[in-house]
């Protein structure tokens, strides 16, 4: 990693340095809000899985379209760096800065669970699925905008990826080798968990390379 | 030895759905100013995108100190103030923040000079950029880029929205810049003032294509505005380069393009005046002439 690319990266971690420390905060309140009783544990989930989801819309759209709409792209594209380069930087540097409060926040919730002697250990396989799932969304949120300049369909990646966190707690509840599993006391590590951490994991690898192919490919940029 | 020309397009083509960009040649030598003088739309942000590699010409080469533009930006862009009316910097940081950014960055980060600019230009380094007025937002922009002693500063309507006293603290930086006689500036504008001031070479730019280039003393020295008073029942006789003709009964003025003693001569006794034509004359009346020939 150069010079030039650190200082971006680092640039990026200062200008939304409030929102990954808010982020975190307002997660860990959550966490600590869904310790104690079966509604306030849904209370608290709730809310921890919404600032995470909504960091990865507002990180993105902040980082990248703002950076866009309000022509600080310019400033940077003045900086001695190519079209890879920034599409580059800013993956690695976005994915860092969400990296950052997610793992805290992800490690919390499988603390609480595993640490809280209320909740059933069994839903800890669920809990890095949804983690996974949330980092391979936010992904999907931070490509499209650097795919796009359009508005409205950055809104309609915002929606859909939304809406997938609802659809794949559904399709993950409904394979009977998690959903059995989740009142049980220990946490059962299956072939079903394994399977799904690896589509996960692929879904964000391919996610993530995509912008070295077609974005840093771009002939014109503004 | 020859230096490398700081700027060489050659035959660039850029066309977007509206808007063509056609068979563009320029060139800019170390140590010279260039206005880049066109009306709205007239293709100078694109001519400057294409030097700044944030748009790839779709014909031509782009060189710029050497470098082919857009592949090898990275390495030209080391060497290049970039500054634009449209750039914004970091509304949520201080000036003082991105001066520690762009310092980190280039090697040739003036700090003093910085600081002097920073005084010259009565801004404050601890100030969010948010807080700034358009004004001190162009001379906090040019500040980046001034104290960073690039060898090519390319500005685009650096000094549209500004106060005349403000344009006149940033020009006279512009003249500062060249005391470097291997530096050089690209400046777009379509303020004829400014570029009259500051430049040495002007190319005049109308609907996508270059239509003169010269040094400004040549377009200053060429172009005159003549007034005649014909002799009774006399007719004009057709002159060449004359780019516009007005007659009201027996007077007659004259623009021409290529003005010489001979041409006074042989136009006689009729001749009143002889006058020198502004910059912006000049390039309004090329402008025009230029349409009428392409017959738009």
């Amino acid at each position: 990693m150069n010079m030039l690319t650190r200082k971006l990266i680092a640039k990026d971690f200062y200008l939304n340095r409030w929102l990954l420390v808010g982020t975190t905060v307002a997660g860990l309140v959550a966490l600590l809000i869904a310790a104690e009783g079966e509604m306030r544990f849904k209370i608290g989930m709730i809310t921890w899985l919404t600032a995470i989801v909504a960091f990865g819309v507002v990180l993105a759209t902040f980082a990248i379209a703002n950076e866009r709409k309000e022509r600080t792209l310019q400033f940077v594209l003045s900086l001695p760096l190519s079209h890879g380069d920034y599409v580059r930087i800013k993956v690695i540097g976005l994915m860092l800065c969400f990296l950052a409060p997610w793992a805290v926040l992800s490690a919390g919730a499988v603390a609480l669970v595993a640490i809280m002697p209320n909740l059933p250990d069994g839903m800890l396989p669920i809990i890095v699925l949804l983690c996974g799932f949330m980092l391979a969304n936010y992904a999907v949120v931070l490509c499209s905008a650097l795919h796009t300049a359009s508005e409205g369909l950055m809104t309609l990646v915002i929606i859909v990826t939304n809406m997938g966190i609802t659809l794949f707690m559904f399709l993950i509840l409904g394979l009977p080798e998690l959903r059995e599993q989740l009142m049980a006391p220990v946490p059962v590590w299956n072939s079903t968990f394994w399977t799904v951490l690896a589509v996960e994991f692929a879904a964000l690898l391919v996610t993530m390379s995509l912008p070295y192919f077609v974005a840093a490919r771009r002939r014109d940029f503004i | 030895m020859t230096q490398t020309k700081h700027i060489e397009m050659r035959n660039v083509r850029k066309a977007f759905r509206f808007f063509t960009l056609e068979d563009l040649s320029l060139d800019l030598e170390p140590g010279q100013i260039m206005g880049l003088v066109g009306p709205n739309g007239a293709g100078k942000s694109t001519t400057i995108r294409l030097l700044t590699g944030l748009l790839a010409p779709d014909a031509g080469e782009v060189r710029v100190l050497g470098h082919v533009m857009p592949d090898n930006q990275a390495v030209a862009k080391r060497d290049i103030g970039f500054v634009s009316d449209e750039m914004r910097l970091f509304g949520h940081a201080t000036l003082e923040w991105h001066m520690q950014f762009i310092a980190s960055i280039y090697a040739g980060w003036d700090e003093q000079y910085a600081r002097t600019l920073v005084k010259r230009f009565n801004l404050h380094a601890k100030q969010n950029v948010s807080g700034l007025s358009s004004g001190e937002h162009v001379k906090a922009v040019l500040l980046l880029a001034l104290a960073r002693r690039p060898r090519l500063l390319i500005l685009d309507e650096p000094t549209s929205g500004l106060d005349p006293v403000a344009r006149h603290e940033l020009l006279s930086e512009f003249m500062d810049v060249l005391r470097d006689e291997d530096r050089s500036i690209l400046f777009s504008s379509h303020n004829t003032v400014d570029v009259e001031r500051i430049s040495d070479r002007i190319a005049f730019i109308d609907r996508g294509r270059l239509i003169d280039s010269s040094d400004k003393e040549d377009f200053l020295e060429r172009w005159r505005r003549i007034q005649l008073q014909l002799p009774a029942g006399a007719a004009m006789p057709e002159l060449p380069h004359v780019v516009s003709r007005v007659q009201d009964g027996q007077f007659v003025t004259l623009t021409t393009n290529q003005y010489s003693p001979d041409l006074i001569s042989f136009l006689g006794a009729g001749v009143r005046e002889v006058q020198r034509m502004s910059l912006e004359e000049i390039f309004v009346a090329n402008v025009m002439h230029h349409r009428e020939l392409r017959g738009s």
